[in-house]
Formats: C-alpha cells, sequence, structure tokens
C-alpha cells in the first residue's frame, strides 16, 4: 500500500509544484492522475521515485518512506518501482535489447553492467518481455528506429524488466495517436491485472480515464482537487471538471466518449 | 523533467516613439551642421544620429589626412602636402571630393530632420559606408590591375611550384679530370708530350712549354688543347694549377672559360697562358705548371634526391604532430569538458564557479593562435616539433574542451531519469544514458580537430614548430620553388587522403 501524506514541493524558484497533497493507494490499483499541465501530475510521480526530491511530507510505501531513504537503500526501492514517460526517454542511440536491459541495471553487479555482460537469465527476460509486448523481431534495431508506439512498448519492456511491484507512468500515451493510446494503454492494464503491479499513471483524455482507471486523483495548481473511484468518474459532472480544469475546460464529444480538451497545450 | 526558460517578451522595435518636436528650423540645423558635421541633427533632437555622423566625419577625415601624410611625406607645409599628395595618387582628390560630398550631405541629411525628425533617411550613412570602403581600398592599396600584370612575371616560379617533380630525383654525379702538364719556360730538352688514353679522359697540349702573359699585358703563350673521354653535352672547367700549387680558373676576355665536349666525348680550345704573381725567383729555372679539365657529369640511374628524403620525413613528422596533439588534447579536454559543462556543474555556486573559471581558460587558451603558441613553446623547448605538439595540444584541448561541454549540455536528459528510475547508479546512469548520447559528437568533434591539427601542423614550422612547415619557409626565402612546390604537393596530398579518411570514419561511426 502506498500512502501519501501531506506531500509538498516547492522548486529553487520558488514555484510550488504540490501543497500538502495526500492520499493513499491500494496495492493493485490502477490509479490515474488528472489534471491541468503544470498542476503537479508528474512532479507527484517523479516524487514517488524520488527523480525529484520532495520538500515536505512522507511517501509510505508498505511501511517505508520513500522520502526518507538515500543511496543504496534508495536505489533498491527505485528498482521495484518502474518508471513510464511521455517521451518514452529511450537512449535513442542504444539498440531496443541494450535498452530493455537497462532494466535489470539495479540487479547488476555495477562492472558486469559496465563492460556490457548481462546475465543469461537477463537476456532470456528480456526476450520475454519483448515477446509480451509484441516486439520481439525489433529487439536487434536501434530504439530510434521504432515509431512511437513501439518505442513506448520498449519503455514499458524495460519497466517491466525490474520486477516490478509498481508502474509510474507520466502521460504514457499523450505523445501517441489514439489507436496507439489504446494499445499501450492495454498493455499497462495488462500488467496491472496480470501481475498485480499498481499502476499510477497520468492521463489528459477523458474517455481514457473511464475506461481504464479503476481510482482517479484530480489535482489542480498543486493542490488534491478530487479524489473518486471508477463509478464516480463515470458518473463525473461537468462542473467537477471545471473544479480539475478551470473555468474554460470544455467537453468534446457526447457523454462518456467526451475527450477532455482543453486550452492549454500538452505538457511539457 | 525538461524545463523550458520562458521566452523573454521581445521589445517591440517602434520607430514612432514619442518624440519632442526638433529645437530649431531647417536653416537652424542647416547652420549648425555647417559648423560641425551633425551638430544639425543633434539640435533637430537626433543625438544618437549626430553623434553617429561627427564621429564617422571625424574619423575619414583623420584617415584622409593620415593617406596624404604618407604619400605626401617630404613636405611640411599643409598646403604643399595637399596639392602634392593629390598629384602623386589623383585616387586621395577622388576621396577627397566623396568627404565633400558627405559633408553637404550630412548638412542637407539636417534640414530634412529639422523639418520632421520622425523620418530615418539612410542616404547619409550610406555614403559614410562609400567613403570607408574608398578610404579601405586605398589603405589596403588594392590594386586589380597588378594581379594581371605581375602574374606573367611570376609565371616561371608558379610554373615550378606547380610541377616540381625534376626535383624529386637527382642523378649520382662524378668528378671527370685529364690533367697535362706545361714546363715554363721552355727549355733545350723538349718537354714529353702527354698521349690520349685508350679509356680514361685525357688532355694534351701543344705546345708543352710555354710563358705566362706578363703583368703589362702581353699575352703568354698560345696553347691548344685536346681532350677525349669525357661526358657530351655537359658543361668542362679549365683550371691551372700554378708551381705553388694555387689552383684558378681559366678566363678569356674576361670570362671563365668553359666548353661543351662533342658527342663522342673529345674536344679542343686554344687557350693563352695566364698571368700569376709567381716569386721572381721562382721564374729563374722552369716550372711545372699543370693544366685540368674537370666536368661533374652525371653518370648511372637517377636516385631520390635529398629534397624529396628531406619532404617526405618531415611529412611524416608533422603527421604525428597533428596525431600527438589531437591525442593529448581529447585526454586534457575529456575531464575539462565536463567542468565547462552547465548541466553538469550547475548544482551549487562552487561548481558554478568552477564552470565559468574553466570556460574563461577555455576562451583565452582558445584566442590565441596556434602559431603564438608554438613561438611561446620555441621558447620554452627549443625549435622542434616538441614545440608544435604541445602548441597544438593546448589549442586543441581548449577548442575540444568547449565542443564536448556544448555536446554534454545538449544531451537529452529523458534518458537519464529513466535509468536512474531504474535503481541505477550514477556509473551506470553515465555508462547507459550519457555515454551513448555523447559518443556521436565527441567522434565527429574529434576528427574535426584532426583535420585541423594535421593542416595546422603543416604550417606550424613556419615558426619553428618542426614539420614540413620548416622546410618550405626555408625554401621559399632559398627561392628554391621547385622543392617549395614538392613540399605543397606533399601537404595538399597528405590532406586530401586525411580528409578522406576522417570523411569515411565519420560516415561509419557518426
Amino acid at each position: 500500500m502506498l500512502q501519501v501524506r501531506n506531500l509538498t514541493k516547492v522548486y529553487d524558484d520558488g514555484t510550488v509544484a504540490l501543497k500538502n497533497v495526500s492520499f493513499e493507494v491500494e496495492d493493485g490499483d490502477f490509479l490515474v492522475i488528472i489534471g491541468l499541465s503544470g498542476s503537479g501530475k508528474s512532479t507527484l510521480l517523479r516524487c514517488i521515485n524520488r527523480l525529484i526530491d520532495p520538500t515536505e511530507g512522507q511517501i509510505l510505501w508498505n511501511g517505508i518512506d520513500l522520502a526518507q531513504l538515500e543511496g543504496e537503500e534508495l536505489r533498491n526501492a527505485r528498482r521495484q518501482i518502474g518508471m513510464v514517460f511521455q517521451q518514452f526517454n529511450l537512449v535513442r542511440r542504444s539498440t531496443v535489447m541494450t535498452n530493455v536491459l537497462s532494466g535489470r541495471l539495479g540487479y547488476t553487479n555495477t562492472w558486469r553492467s559496465l563492460t556490457g555482460r548481462f546475465s543469461q537469465a537477463d537476456m532470456q527476460k528480456a526476450r520475454g518481455a519483448l515477446q509480451r509486448l509484441g516486439i520481439e523481431d525489433q529487439a536487434h534495431k536501434r530504439a530510434d528506429e521504432l515509431s512511437g508506439g513501439q518505442q513506448q512498448r520498449v519503455g514499458i519492456a524495460r519497466a517491466l524488466m525490474q520486477d516490478p511491484k509498481m508502474i509510474l507512468a507520466d502521460e504514457p500515451v499523450a505523445s501517441l495517436d489514439p489507436v496507439l493510446a489504446h494499445s499501450i494503454m492495454q498493455h499497462l492494464e495488462k500488467l496491472n491485472r496480470q501481475d498485480g503491479i499498481t499502476v499510477l499513471c497520468s492521463l489528459h483524455y477523458l474517455d481514457l480515464v473511464q475506461r481504464y482507471a479503476s481510482r482517479v486523483i484530480g489535482l489542480r495548481d498543486g493542490n488534491l482537487v478530487y479524489q473518486g473511484t471508477k463509478a464516480d468518474v463515470l458518473a463525473m459532472t461537468d462542473a467537477q471538471f471545471k473544479e480539475i480544469y478551470g473555468e474554460e475546460a470544455e467537453r468534446l464529444g457526447s457523454g462518456l466518449q467526451g475527450e477532455m480538451k482543453t486550452t492549454t497545450g500538452s505538457a511539457t | 523533467m525538461i524545463e523550458k526558460p520562458p521566452l523573454a517578451p521581445s521589445k517591440p522595435f517602434n520607430r514612432d516613439e514619442e518624440r519632442k518636436p526638433s529645437l530649431v528650423d531647417a536653416w537652424g540645423a542647416a547652420i549648425a551642421s555647417i559648423l560641425i558635421p551633425g551638430a544639425g541633427q543633434m539640435l533637430a533632437r537626433r543625438i544618437r544620429r549626430g553623434l553617429t555622423i561627427l564621429a564617422s566625419f571625424v574619423t575619414i577625415l583623420g584617415l584622409l589626412a593620415w593617406r596624404m601624410r604618407l604619400t605626401a611625406r617630404f613636405d611640411t607645409e599643409v598646403w604643399d602636402i595637399i596639392i602634392k599628395s593629390f598629384r602623386l595618387d589623383p585616387y586621395l582628390l577622388v576621396i577627397a571630393i566623396s568627404v565633400l560630398v558627405l559633408y553637404i550631405w550630412s548638412i542637407y541629411d539636417a534640414t530634412l530632420l529639422a523639418k520632421d525628425n520622425s523620418k530615418n533617411p539612410i542616404g547619409v550613412f550610406f555614403w559614410i559606408m562609400v567613403v570607408f570602403f574608398m578610404l579601405g581600398w586605398q589603405i589596403g592599396q588594392i590594386d586589380p590591375v597588378r594581379l594581371v600584370t605581375e602574374a606573367d612575371e611570376a609565371g616561371p616560379a608558379l610554373g615550378r611550384v606547380l610541377w616540381p617533380w625534376s626535383r624529386a630525383i637527382t642523378y649520382p654525379e662524378t668528378l671527370i679530370s685529364g690533367i697535362v702538364e706545361i714546363q715554363s719556360p721552355c727549355t733545350d730538352t723538349p718537354f714529353p708530350a702527354a698521349k690520349p688514353l685508350p679509356e680514361e679522359p685525357w688532355l694534351v697540349a701543344d705546345p708543352t712549354c710555354g710563358v705566362p702573359s706578363e703583368q703589362d699585358g702581353s699575352p703568354g703563350t698560345l696553347i691548344h688543347l685536346e681532350g677525349g673521354n669525357f661526358s657530351p653535352d655537359t658543361l668542362v672547367e679549365l683550371w691551372w694549377r700554378d708551381p705553388i700549387g694555387n689552383q684558378f680558373r681559366q678566363r678569356a676576355e674576361g670570362e671563365y672559360v668553359s666548353l661543351i665536349p662533342e658527342d663522342d666525348g673529345t674536344f679542343s680550345i686554344e687557350v693563352i697562358f695566364p698571368y700569376r704573381l709567381i716569386p721572381p725567383t721562382a721564374r729563374e729555372e722552369a716550372q711545372i705548371w699543370k693544366i685540368e679539365a674537370r666536368q661533374v657529369a652525371a653518370v648511372g640511374d637517377p636516385v631520390i634526391s635529398q629534397e624529396m628524403t628531406l619532404v617526405i620525413e618531415k611529412m611524416i613528422e608533422t603527421i604525428f604532430i597533428g596525431m600527438m596533439a589531437t591525442f593529448f588534447g581529447i585526454i586534457l579536454s575529456l575531464p575539462l569538458s565536463f567542468f565547462a559543462a552547465r548541466n553538469l556543474m550547475s548544482a551549487n555556486r562552487i561548481t558554478l564557479f568552477f564552470y565559468y573559471l574553466t570556460r574563461t581558460l577555455l576562451n583565452i587558451i582558445r584566442s590565441i593562435e596556434p602559431l603564438i603558441w608554438a613561438i611561446i613553446f620555441v621558447i620554452i623547448v627549443g625549435l622542434g616539433p616538441y614545440a608544435g605538439i604541445l602548441a597544438l595540444t593546448l589549442h586543441s584541448a581548449a577548442a575540444l574542451g568547449k565542443l564536448y561541454s556544448e555536446a554534454i549540455e545538449s544531451i537529452d536528459p529523458g534518458p537519464i531519469e529513466a535509468i536512474q528510475a531504474t535503481g541505477a547508479n550514477w556509473l551506470q546512469m553515465v555508462m547507459y544514458a550519457v555515454v551513448p548520447q555523447v559518443i556521436p559528437p565527441f567522434v565527429s568533434f574529434t576528427i574535426y580537430r584532426w583535420d585541423i591539427n594535421i593542416r595546422m601542423s603543416t604550417i606550424i614550422g613556419f615558426v619553428g614548430g618542426g614539420g614540413i612547415g620548416f622546410l618550405l619557409a626555408q625554401w621559399i626565402r632559398l627561392l628554391d620553388y621547385r622543392a617549395a612546390g614538392l613540399a605543397v604537393w606533399f601537404i595538399a596530398l597528405t590532406v586530401a587522403i586525411l580528409d578522406y579518411v576522417s570523411a569515411e570514419i565519420r560516415a561509419r561511426y557518426v
């Protein structure tokens, strides 16, 4: 269970990205975080695996406060938390295989990894992960030769290599077209359902939120402004949207298939 | 998370800023500008425009006065200088007239602005540029005609540079000589005559004795010389050896005597027994003089000339100067580049201080040309390739440090956080997220630098830094254009080959 308590993040330039945010995530949840660009979604996810150091608050994960970990302990915690990025963040010039294997770095002896000698078991595991995501035939291509959807699958395979108990997905489909977006989300859903991996995912599109989320939290200007179950989301009203997305928010399309469109651009 | 700095709101350029009306009318502005060019514009509340015109005018007048003084350097009176310089260089008169036009134009410009000071007529600035250009033409002593007319005379020298290959080979030479003895003065018993020899070069004289010419000009005995077994078509010199062993060349009518043998290697010539200051006692009794016919002839197959050998040796030295300098430059610049990368050094004030320190140091070193560094290192370690290597190393380290650091600064931070998120440690992060990203630009910059270093090492010898440049400079000064041509050819060939090689490497690894 992940318990975030009174989490606050103030950047060096004085920007307050998160204000006293508290929520809980049960193991096996598919938690979707919604909110405008700049509302603190990315900061929240990065605080959990400490790519960003929170200013105040606790992040209790199975009783351990992630916010207090340093060095070896932090790395050991990180390797159990996979992360998927909007821009995929693959090493573009390395092969797909190397990118996937780099998911094992936290488990690999430094010297072995510097010389690129991963164990047979790791290689087997990597092939398995690629197969599971349907891109095993791309293994020896360079990462930048792949299409966007394929690159994101490599990103998921890399996270999968960590044997994660939790996956943080920072707008994993914001750079992809809607068809691919569903395909990627289905992969994440499968990991959530079949492997019992907790997923924390930030999303922009309302139909995706309604389709995949088991729980939803909403952020606005760093404040937690919404918490709801799947049923709550399905019954969400325009007023609640405006609470999260601001007055300019508009609902395109109709009803459940609607897509949230905001006047600001996509996330940086 | 990629943080983008917010775009600074660009200040729109506004031509129609609030501007108070001119202080004077058109006439006032004209009179002010007649007194001081630019003053009229200033009174029309166009201070910066007026100052620019005034500064340009003063600079132009100063430059013109300097050039006129230089042209009429022996005159002292101002009027004489003006007249003389215009006569010696009519082009100065053209410039002077242009300055006058500029003066009038600036007055006209002032009247325009006094009427409406929001206007921006650019004519006067255009004319300032024209006058500066004319001055530049005069100061630079530009003379396109000379490029054409003088090219004619440079032809032979350039031809030797362009096609120097006759200097690349040489023929082994040997000294061929035939000697005949002459008795002086004659005695009763005739001096035995020499005989032609079957195999060796020979020289016979007729008569075999005689008297030298006198100091008062009366000629000595006329001697008929015949020789054989010499090399045809090659110059033969005639040398005398007087009884006390001094050698001197035979002259006729003031010129040295030299001749060219027939195709069968024989020759014949008549020479006058020359005057020679001999101690009087030595004249009493008969003395033996000698005549020697000397020839330096090429024999055997051609061999590579000494110059060619030198060029090849120094070319190898040059390539290694460039190589070692690149190598040391890489080693020095790699650590420096991390200090000079802002994204790695902006953590706190201390690291930021090192960032600025490294950057400043690199910029200073880089701004001084390798040739200057070479002069400094020649003073420290003496002439030779070591000084050249040090100079190029320093410059390469600074240049590569800057290029590498910029490559590090421009890497995508995404993979770094992705690798960190897997629980990798710092070394693994560098190895898996930074290195793959910086290798292509590093390889590319290194090859680029290697190209530059090879080119630079060819001329670093001009200041004593070793390599082929030293030979090139020396041969140019000795007017040995063929040898210089050899060096130029080898430089061009080497640079072309290495260019090709580096392009291939670049295509394969970048």
